[in-house]
């Protein structure tokens, strides 16, 4: 973690960062004990000793992690030379895949081995799923016993592929080891089998039509890629230095591709966070990371925090150890100061508390917002919108993050697919009043919504928006402004305009169409509007991006109106549903809100938590998914081997154990607790944190002299 | 709002603050994203990128070791691209040093700031020539004298020879030995040829240092007077600066898009993020 506190470097670290060029280091620690800062710094001695830039591998589970180096390698303006290289193994795959695509494709089963590969984003893996198993699963009535929608079942179709590729087994074996560890009746083994079916049929569809999602990938990359020579040898002989940082949180993919690597590269540093390893759903395997350990000459700790005072550490310490982490508790550090609370019945007295508080922290202790996070396990819009409603009337800066957030619900995207479907009426998917307004709203600068509504009930007819001059009412004309009638006739009359010409544009064309004659200009909404060009842009790429993907198809004899496909899949959910381009966002100042896991893997530490709705069972349970299962499919679960209620009990205590170290690692002051009795839906909530809590305080009180 | 202390200057920004300031800043300082079309003809431009692209990685593929004949059979759909990949297997590399290195980034510094070129070719012998070699796929060559004022003449001699010793076994690469290649494929792998020397790096080093403290100083920054340098720019709506210009009247080697490899080639995470 790179952490405001942590210069300059102590001994131990300066050691490490200095340690000769040729050797191996496995460097491990509690979170907060200065590790990357080692890595940070080691990488920039290795610039200043001459190794060659592009000889230094950095390697992350996800490029968050990555922030810390890549900040001080843009902050480093001396360097002359090449550039570092920063990958994960989603990218690094790609990038190799795609490069030797020719010499491997005809081995690895692709049907048509001289065509180009076509690789999948996990949005369009579920489009092709859903091309490729519906017919299917409608056909045979697949899945019939389970009551969650398409998108999210076909989802956790595609992610028992990848833990499948992450882990190591093949894909066939998903439904085997589902049933044996999982099916307590017939029905259950059916739903496994059905998940097994649509599996293989998916990469069967993928195999003739040359598509890679993630796990076709990783496969191809592991056992094919890196069996041709040149491709190997490009690899090892490129990366001669690797800095591998959270590694804990790594699959077992990535270290299999840093083992090899660890064979020819002259040095290396592996970073380790002991109690860490929390994206398990995603196949992070600690125990397979702590397997490299032996492949190191050099083993060093660093398990001194840097971040957490006395009070935060024995708070984090007591609820592991209450929960049964072996983690060491100092009963006789008192951890009440570092824990501030109170009790409400209501939700919204608990968020205009948090909001108290924060603005406290804020204007009479002067504490930076940059230096406090809000989380709660699960971040609803209602939570997320009262929190940045609260703060901004305080004046409080803050920023807020969700790692997927869906296009469809930006207005400018909306926007953009409303006026999508008026110019496209042979889709016979008309608006509906309700859009309309809304679309009226955000494309005519100055235009309220009783404005908008009126001239929506009056004047949208038929799918079709009717000239301003139909308003027969000159008074009702007056009330919404010939100004504004103006620029809606300027809006209707371009989409007639388009309807005639019948231009047939690709949906991406349209919008940038759209966007840049009429949106964008003087008088429209999007004028001048960084955040509503950005979302547009945002949706260009993906409705191009599944263009690019599926325009091939035509090759197959697989006739597909894009557009149309594009428009009901946005509808959906299925499509335009991940936004990366928000992790930059993350650079940028003010008070953080996000979900306790999010906040975890920026690595950085505040002054300041807050968590909320600590009377949740969101933060211990796991989600709802009855198709697939992170634990089962891991490599340290015996094929076999029933998982029982028991092991489901354990999971949670352990998954909050190590949440809660985590988050308390990451905080130097004190916790804030948010509690209502009743949650934001109204219930009664008593979870596992909630009652770890106060089990804590109640041992600490019995067993701690200064409590 | 100013430029972020740690941006990068690149051939790309550079030209564009040359070509409009107002570019410049819509697009490093604000960072405005801006979707409006380029041209008349989206589809043909958009062909015309991908198959320049497809070109070049072609060429990283090739110089990496796959060989030629499988790279060639993959071009049967199309006819131009495999007339430009004749066309570099005849003479692209002729006369080329045998170290080399595709698609590598190099950086240096400038008052203050780094300065980053990114190559399609560099091709070296350590005591010997230290070619640049940058494969142009559009359909006109243009004048050398309207080449060697661009910024990519500019920056991609200086930061070689500012950056490159590394790769020339570790002495400075004396100016007199790089020379700069645009090599146009589509004109049978027609090579337009600078040279360097001392004193043009001189000259280079205190023109890029100007402009840069003009970026770094400027109070404003304002449009461009010359409307012709609009017609392709896709801030032109904001401005008000017309419509889209014809793709025939466009120059596609001329289309800088190396931002996006400032960031240290960042990946596009196929694993879902966390849900909760």
């Amino acid at each position: 973690m790179a952490d405001k506190a942590r210069s300059p470097l102590t001994a131990a670290q300066s050691e490490l960062v200095s340690a000769p060029l040729q050797g191996k280091i496995w460097l491990e620690g509690i979170a907060g004990g200065g590790k990357t800062s080692v890595g940070v710094a080691r990488v920039v001695t290795l610039l200043g000793q001459g190794v060659p830039a592009e000889s230094i591998l950095i390697f992350v589970p996800q490029r968050s992690l990555a922030q810390p180096y890549i900040a001080a390698l843009r902050g480093w303006t001396a360097h002359r030379g090449g550039q570092v290289s920063v990958q994960t193994i989603g990218s690094l795959s790609l990038q190799m895949v795609e490069t030797f695509w020719f010499l491997i494709s005809g081995d690895a089963g692709f049907k048509r081995p001289q065509d180009l590969p076509n690789f999948l984003s996990l949005e369009l893996a579920q489009y092709f799923m859903t091309r490729a198993i519906e017919p299917l699963v409608d056909e045979r009535d697949y899945f019939n016993s389970v009551r969650i929608d398409r998108p999210r079942l076909y989802s956790q179709i595609v992610d028992n592929m990848n833990k499948a590729a992450l882990v190591g087994f093949p894909i066939s074996e998903i439904g085997s080891r589902l049933k044996s560890a999982l099916a307590s009746g017939v029905e259950q083994a059916h739903i496994f089998d059905d998940a097994q079916t649509c599996a293989l049929a998916f990469r069967k569809y993928c195999l003739t039509h040359n598509l890679l999602d993630f796990s076709l990938q990783l496969e191809v990359f592991r056992d094919h890629v890196w069996a041709v020579q040149p491709a190997r040898a490009y690899l090892r002989g490129r990366f001669k230095h690797l800095i591998v940082d959270g590694v804990e949180e790594d699959n077992p993919a990535s270290h299999f591709l840093i083992h090899e690597l660890l064979q020819s590269c002259e040095s290396a540093l592996i970073i380790y966070d002991r109690d860490a390893g929390f994206r398990r759903f995603l196949g992070a395997d600690p125990d397979s990371a702590r397997r490299l350990r032996d492949k190191c000459e050099r083993k060093a700790t660093l398990d001194e925090t840097f971040v957490m005072e006395e009070a935060v550490a024995a708070l984090g310490a007591g609820l592991g150890a209450q929960l049964g982490l072996s983690v060491k508790a100092e009963w006789d550090v008192d951890p009440a100061p570092a824990l501030i609370t109170e009790a409400h019945r209501y939700h919204p007295a608990m968020v205009d508390w948090v909001a108290r508080q924060v603005e406290t922290l804020v204007r009479e202790r002067d504490v930076s917002p940059n230096d406090i996070v809000i989380v709660a396990p699960f971040m609803s819009d209602a939570l997320r919108f009262g929190l940045a409603d609260r703060l901004t009337q305080r004046g409080i800066p803050l920023r807020s993050h969700r790692p997927s957030r869906a296009l469809r619900d930006e207005p400018a995207a909306r926007t953009l697919l409303t006026l999508a479907r008026l110019a496209h009426p042979h889709w016979n998917m008309p608006p509906t009043d309700f859009d309309i307004v809304f679309a009226l709203m955000a494309a005519i600068k100055d235009l309220d919504l009783v404005r908008a509504k009126l001239l929506t009930e009056m004047l949208y007819r038929n799918g079709r928006l009717l000239p301003f001059a139909e308003m027969r009412s000159t008074a009702m004309q007056e009330r919404i402004t010939f100004d504004i009638g103006e620029r809606y006739d300027r809006l209707a009359a371009w989409i007639d305009r388009y309807i005639d010409r019948d231009r047939g544009d690709a949906i991406d064309i349209f919008f940038r169409r759209l966007y840049g004659a009429l949106l964008s200009r003087a008088g429209f909404g999007f004028h001048d509007d960084v955040d509503a060009g950005n979302t547009a842009q945002n949706l260009v790429d993906s409705a191009r991006g599944f263009r690019w993907s599926l325009d091939f198809m035509s090759r197959y004899d697989e006739q597909i109106d894009l557009s149309q496909d594009y428009v009901k899949m946005v509808d959906r959910g299925v499509i335009a549903n991940f936004y990366l381009r928000d992790w930059i966002a993350d650079a940028e100042e003010g008070l953080l809100i996000a979900p306790a896991y999010t906040f975890l893997l920026n690595n950085r530490a505040v002054d300041y938590q807050f968590w909320l709705n600590i009377g949740s069972e969101g933060w211990s349970r796991r989600l709802y998914q009855p198709l697939t299962h992170p634990y089962v499919l891991s490599r340290g679960w015996p094929p076999g081997i029933l998982w029982t209620e028991e092991d489901e009990r354990s999971l949670s205590r352990e998954t909050l154990g190590r949440l809660l170290l985590a988050l308390t690692r990451r905080c130097r002051k004190a916790v804030y607790l948010g509690y209502s009795e009743l949650s934001e839906s109204g219930y009664e909530q008593r979870g596992l944190l909630l009652e770890t809590i106060q089990s804590m305080l109640r041992r600490a009180a019995r067993e701690g002299p200064n409590v | 709002m100013s430029l972020s202390p740690d941006f990068a200057f690149t051939q790309g920004s550079l030209q564009d603050f040359a070509d409009c300031a107002r570019r410049f800043e819509l697009r490093f300082i604000r960072r405005m994203r801006y979707p409006a079309l380029e041209t008349q003809e989206p589809l043909q431009f958009e062909k015309r990128m991908r198959q320049g692209a497809r070109f070049h990685k072609l060429v990283q593929q090739h110089l990496l070791g796959v060989p030629a004949e499988a790279l060639t059979a993959s071009l049967a759909d199309d006819a131009e691209l495999a007339g430009w990949w004749r066309n570099y297997l005849a003479r692209g590399l002729s006369g080329l040093p045998a170290q080399r290195f595709s698609e590598i980034t190099l950086q240096t510094h400038l008052a203050g700031r780094r300065l980053v070129a990114k190559y399609d070719l560099l091709a070296l012998e350590p005591g010997g020539p230290a070619i640049i070699v940058d494969w142009k796929t559009g359909a006109r060559v243009p004048s050398q004298s309207h080449l060697r004022a661009r910024m990519q003449t500019i920056v991609y001699r200086y930061v070689l020879a500012q950056a490159g010793a590394h790769l020339y076994g570790g002495e400075s690469i004396p100016p007199e030995r790089i020379r700069m290649d645009y090599v146009y494929v589509a004109q049978g792998a027609e090579r337009l040829s600078f040279a360097y020397s001392a004193a043009q790096m001189g000259e280079d080093e205190a023109q890029l240092s100007a402009m840069i403290a003009a970026i770094d100083g400027a109070e404003a920054f304002p449009l461009t007077n010359e409307e012709r340098r609009c017609r392709f720019c896709s801030y032109r709506t904001l401005c008000d600066r017309g419509g889209a210009g014809r793709l025939e009247d466009f120059d596609l080697d001329e289309y800088a898009d190396d931002e996006e490899d400032e960031a240290f080639m960042l990946d596009f995470d196929q694993i879902a993020e966390i849900e909760f």
